[in-house]
């Protein structure tokens, strides 16, 4: 049993080691849980130059477990870019994009790939009203990011409430004491920012203003997201700052809006489902009250809020937000999710297709499907079953996470 | 006025007086009427030999009367008949530890065995609330592990308004941390431990030669501090420790030992329970030692945090229980490569053949039902994971014949749960302590809260507009109606 301390070593240690001649594999199991379309009795998968080739066997090493599930997708991992990388000049950073700043040889990757995760967003931290673009990334691989970006500037990462305020405070003497200049230090503060960035676009655009390059480049961002298809990412945990982004998305006409640490939105849920919002939620905590240090607030999360919200018909994907404990380990929030009364089928997708689909990488992770990538779970048991441990882990068709000593089905 | 006042007063107190009356009346005779218990289950897991399809559990006094399929039991014509064929029946989970359920755990006083934790516990207190709807039935609340020596324990049914009616042990085992308490090292820690059972040890001596020049002496001075010795009190006997004994202390009454050294000297002869509290490997090996060296290795419990499991060797060797606590995953980053590398300890302990308890941390949904469960996805043999929540922890507790299984004779603690008791959409519906019925989970407002939250004034609920054009929401019908559905179908269910 120790094993296990050796075995995650190795995955991390794979994660971060060069390249090597890629293996094939057939992982046949009890059952395929796709997350397309119905589960696969007693299949097997082939993987081989790390793609899924096939669903029924073929040739290369041999492996057997209980359950295999794809491997899973975090919108709101939380993944390194380091402790302090709140960008200070502007609270509208539109413009910067996260790729520059990520640390691929954070020990944080480890967690995530022993969690199951297979692929991330990457978003500025939540301290930036405007906190600027988020990229799509495999959490192992080689530490570069040509080699582990699946999307760039995938959606623009937002913030409302008091996170973005917080730790704020009146300027010193080398900044004028005008609200022009200085960050904000109040809700009302945090939604001006965010209106006047987007009143300065639209006018720009509407009266033809001459705005200096890096302006112009950030009414550009701006505007994607009410014309395109540049989806808005807004941390919004508390049901104030749901309605708040809500309103915000009416008032500019934002036309995808993702909103991320959504803990109350089921507090919302005709105006969530009415704006057509996905929503992306926290851990589970045990008593339901999420405590956010930041705001010195809590939040109530009901155990029933993945499944009101999924009934509604609004999108929704589960998080580890970082998976700093076991317990808040994505899988776990599937279960939990499950035990408020969300089916299987939904909790699944929950983790895996609708979070791709958010973030338009659904034609290359998110399924178990014939030419998509080989990002696969392997399990002892029914997935996300409290009974249920992850045994196993391919991302990009190497074993990453290998736990070949305890595949056996758990228990008896 | 002041009449006026005081009439008022009395007016009020007659009141609430009869109101009193009355709900003792009630709470008697729901007693009277819950003397014979009938549980009826889908399946029995008993633990004590193989589930039982279709079974029944026939409780009288508060005990297993019968435990076996329906059909072949007998159950009594005037019993109260609760359960239903879609429940699954277990036996009540053992928190083999504990030190939550009070008021304040820790004390200040570093050294303190002449407290009792009685005066601690609150019967209200949120995490017996939450053992009732997680199906713990029987908890060991110890002192906390910020202190020395800490005041005496006690086992307790999570259920009831007051101490009395909760205690199934009382002044049962003594709280000691090897762990440094708060502000201090663990040089001072181990230096306090040891003067505190040396000072036991010149405190007999210093009393048996006081004795021994003054005949009388030590009845006197128990008068004198305001103890007067009964017959039994008035009997001296002779030190029974293992390790170490003082001679001559046949000649002290036993009621004349002081109430601060009583417990102390219970300890060292082996006469009581000691829950070592360790929270570094580096502990494991200090407790083992020093209760060694005092005669109390064979009535020690190790309270240990995941990080502990380097000590396995040595507790395996010393053939020490253990509790296990602070989760089941030891996460630590590897100091030379700044890996994260995690072990999953129950295996460890497992391995080693530690007889061991899970905990149920902080209560809750992770309360003892899934902490056997995820260790189970671990890798952990389903029948020892399933132990460390039941009759491994009832073992340890001295309670193997009370609780722990359904078997006849033992206390009638019985958990219905609405599917396998290990599954992570299955909840406790009901539960059965001694034969009455003390949680049912259509009655937990509490419950409800956690599963669908409160939808506080002002937010929109769902039955506006868009959601009606939806025939699924269509076929639910108003909320009110829905909720009467839900009532009569969890009726017709039983």
């Amino acid at each position: 049993m120790t094993t296990r301390t050796a075995l995650l070593a190795t995955a991390a240690l794979a994660a971060g080691s060069p390249a090597t001649a890629q293996e094939d594999w057939v992982i046949s199991a009890k059952t395929i849980y796709t997350a397309a379309g119905d589960p696969i009795e007693g299949g097997a998968i082939t993987v081989s130059g790390g793609k899924i080739t096939a669903l029924r066997g073929g040739r290369g090493t041999k492996l057997e477990v209980t359950a295999v599930t794809p491997g899973f997708v975090d919108l709101s991992a939380g993944v390194d870019t380091g402790s302090s990388s709140v960008e200070q000049t502007t609270e509208t950073s539109v413009t910067f994009s996260v790729a520059e700043t990520i640390d691929f040889f954070s020990h944080r990757w480890g967690r995530e790939l022993a969690s199951g995760v297979t692929t991330v967003l990457a978003a500025p931290l939540d301290e930036n009203v405007l906190g600027g673009l988020c990229v799509v990334v495999k959490t192992g691989g080689e530490p570069t990011l040509e080699a582990r970006l699946l999307r760039k500037d995938v959606a623009l990462r937002a913030s409302i409430g008091t996170q973005p305020s917080s730790g704020n405070s009146t300027p010193n003497a080398f900044r004028e004491n005008t609200i022009y200049v200085r960050r904000p230090t109040t809700r009302m503060g945090v939604e001006w920012v965010f209106r006047k960035a987007y009143y300065d676009a639209l006018n720009a655009q509407r009266f033809r203003f001459e705005v200096d390059a890096d302006q112009a480049a950030q009414n550009a961002l701006l505007l994607r997201t009410i014309e395109g298809d540049l989806p808005v990412f807004v941390k919004t945990p508390a049901t104030q700052d749901v309605r708040t982004a809500i309103h915000l998305k009416r008032e500019f006409g934002i036309r995808n809006m993702i909103l991320d640490h959504a803990a109350e939105a089921w507090k919302e849920l005709a105006l969530v489902q009415e704006s057509g919002v996905g929503v992306v939620l926290p851990p589970f905590p045990a008593d339901g009250r999420l405590r956010d240090p930041y705001a010195n607030d809590s939040y109530f999360l009901a155990l029933d809020a993945a499944a009101k919200l999924h009934e509604l018909g609004v999108p929704i994907a589960l998080s580890g937000d970082g998976a700093r404990t076991p317990e808040d380990r994505i899988a776990r929030q599937a279960g939990y999710a499950m035990r408020g009364g969300l089916s299987f089928e939904a909790a699944l997708a929950a983790v895996t297709i609708a979070p791709a689909r958010m973030m338009g990488v659904d034609d290359r992770v998110g399924s178990i499907e014939v030419g998509k990538d080989a990002d696969l779970v392997l399990w002892n048991g029914k997935p996300f079953e409290a009974t249920s441990g992850i045994v196993g882990v391919f991302l990009d068709g190497k074993l990453v996470l290998d736990a070949r000593a305890s595949t056996a089905e758990a228990g008896q | 006025m002041t009449i006026l006042h005081t009439t008022r007063l009395l007016d009020m107190k007659t009141n609430v007086f009869r109101s009193l009356s009355f709900l003792v009346v009630l709470a008697s005779s729901a007693a009277a009427l819950q003397d014979k218990l009938v549980v009826e289950a889908g399946r029995i897991v008993t633990l004590a030999g193989d589930d039982i399809e279709n079974g029944v559990i026939v409780i009288e006094n508060g005990r297993i009367k019968a435990v076996g399929k329906a059909g072949e039991v007998q159950k009594p014509w005037d019993a109260t008949v609760i359960g239903g064929s879609e429940l699954v029946a277990f036996p009540g989970f053992v928190e083999a530890h504990t030190s939550n359920g009070m008021d304040r755990a820790n004390e200040n006083l570093d050294v303190a065995p002449f407290l009792d934790i009685r005066d601690s516990i609150d019967p209200v207190a949120f995490y017996f609330e939450d053992c009732l709807r997680y199906g713990v039935t029987t908890v060991n609340v110890q002192h906390g592990p910020n202190c020395v020596v800490g005041g005496q324990g006690m086992i307790v049914r999570p259920t009831g308004m007051t101490v009395e009616e909760m205690v199934v042990r009382p002044r049962y085992g003594t709280k000691i941390s090897v762990s440094p308490k708060q502000g201090k090292s663990r040089a001072t820690q181990m230096q306090q431990l040891r003067e505190t059972l040396d000072g036991l040890r010149v405190y007999l001596e210093e009393l048996i030669e006081a004795e021994r020049d003054k005949r009388g002496y030590a009845e006197r001075e128990a008068l004198a501090q305001g103890r007067e010795l009964t017959s039994e009190e008035k009997k001296g006997r002779s030190m029974e420790g293992k390790a170490w004994k003082v001679d001559g202390l046949e000649l002290i009454p036993r009621g004349a030992i002081d109430e601060k050294q009583a417990p102390l000297l219970e300890m060292v002869e082996g006469r009581r329970m000691v829950f070592l509290n360790c929270e570094e490997a580096m502990d494991v090996e200090h407790a083992i030692e020093f209760a060694r060296t005092n005669g109390f290795l064979e009535k020690s419990v190790l309270v240990l945090d995941v990080r502990c499991w380097r000590a396995a060797d040595a507790i395996a060797e010393a053939g020490l229980p253990v509790v296990l606590e602070g989760g089941l995953l030891e996460m630590r980053r590897n100091p030379r490569t700044g890996e994260e590398e995690e072990t999953f300890v129950p295996a460890i302990l497992a391995d080693k053949g530690i007889r061991f308890a899970l905990s149920s941390e902080a209560s809750g949904q992770r309360s003892l039902w899934y902490q056997a469960a995820l260790s189970i996805g671990e890798g952990l043999d389903r029948s020892i994971a399933l132990a460390s929540v039941t009759t491994t922890a009832a073992e340890i507790l001295g309670l193997e014949k009370e609780v722990g299984s359904l078997e006849v004779g033992k206390m009638g603690n019985v958990v219905l749960f609405s599917g396998d008791p290990l599954s992570i959409t299955s909840w406790v519906e009901r539960v059965v302590i001694e034969g009455r019925e003390v949680y049912d989970r259509r009655k937990d407002v509490r419950n409800k809260h956690l599963l669908e939250g409160t939808q506080p004034r002002g937010t929109a609920a769902v039955a506006e507009a868009p959601v009606q054009e939806d025939d699924h929401a269509e076929e639910e019908g108003e909320e009110a109606k829905e909720e009467e559905a839900k009532d009569d179908e969890s009726e017709d269910g039983e």
